[in-house]
């Protein structure tokens, strides 16, 4: 890739955005990385890195990636949030590369969620996905 | 001890980001010989004091109730002084901080330099009000890039396409300094 100028950025962000016009839909999922010492440690780059190229591989669009500081959970880091408009807000705890992936192709494409991670979770009935 | 000086660079910069910094320069110097990292804010600064504290790893400045250890800074200190490098601290209340360190490339202990694009990436998408900018050089090239910069070029950097074309940038040159 030759070295990109800013002018060179804007208008290759200008031409993406023709094609984002034509786009439904205003909600937005969410994705805050835990990134405080205790994260970054752990590997929260990495699944930083992994959710971007994940979303962009299978051009899933209308998503945000935050970041913040310890979310107070060291000992599960990296930890994430993920929300999904009508889906439950989850902690996931563990997230490295490989399962920032899952909770790609699984929560946010797939809308299920990647139970083996949960750390924070709603209810035991919506997990498990009984409804008794 | 962090498993790589740009995990190491993130914290930092972090901190200067948590000082409520309006201006932080990051600049990264490598040679052969030598990496020399200055991170610069004009946020709330340290008294004297508060900065013989932080470098203790079982002192923390509060913003985690209960919480006693604070590592950011002592993992510097760890590093620099496992790997014969240097450290340095200039902070005064109000003005701002800075931190500066010198690592050799080829010492032995010396942690893996790691990825910089995500790096960058990371700290340029982290959201807070003030500007960022990078400075990264090695041997005789460089190319510097500053959040407001990239703002103005792309908008809301959070969105994830804006993310992916901000990553293709850094990218790109980055491939200029190898």
């Amino acid at each position: 890739m030759a070295k990109m100028t800013l002018d060179e950025l804007r208008s290759l962000r200008d031409s993406k955005k023709k094609e984002m016009t034509q786009r439904d839909g205003d909600k937005t999922a969410q994705i805050v990385v835990g990134m405080g010492t205790c994260g970054i440690a752990a590997g929260a780059k990495e699944a930083f890195d992994a959710f971007l190229d994940e979303l962009d591989n299978h051009d899933v669009k209308n998503t945000r990636i935050t970041q913040t500081g310890c979310m107070g959970l060291c000992f599960s880091e990296p930890t994430v949030e993920v929300a999904v408009p009508d889906m439950p807000r989850v902690i996931y705890g563990n997230v490295d590369a490989d399962v920032a992936r899952r909770i790609v192709k699984e929560h946010i494409i797939g809308k299920a969620l990647v139970s083996d991670h949960i750390f924070d979770k709603p209810a035991k009935d919506i997990i498990d996905g009984e409804t008794k | 001890m962090h498993a790589s000086v740009c995990d190491l660079i993130t914290d930092l910069v972090q901190n200067a980001i948590e000082a409520h910094a309006e201006e932080i320069m990051l600049n990264v110097e490598e040679t052969e010989k030598n990496i020399k990292v200055v991170i610069q804010d004009n946020g709330k600064g340290m008294s004297a004091e508060t900065l013989e504290k932080a470098k203790n790893p079982f002192w923390s400045d509060g913003k985690h109730r209960h919480r006693k250890v604070g590592l950011g800074l002592p993992f510097l200190f760890q590093t620099v002084d496992m790997t014969d490098g240097s450290a340095e601290i200039q902070s005064e209340e109000g003005v701002g901080t800075t931190v500066t360190f010198n690592l050799d490339p080829q010492h032995v202990d010396l942690p893996m330099f790691g990825n910089f694009v995500s790096t960058a990436v990371s700290l340029m998408t982290y959201e807070f009000d003030g500007n960022l900018t990078v400075q990264h050089s090695r041997n005789s090239r460089s190319y510097s890039v500053s959040k407001n910069d990239l703002t103005d070029a792309l908008g809301n950097l959070n969105n994830l396409e804006n993310m992916v074309l901000l990553k293709q940038f850094i990218q790109s040159n980055e491939e200029e300094l190898r």
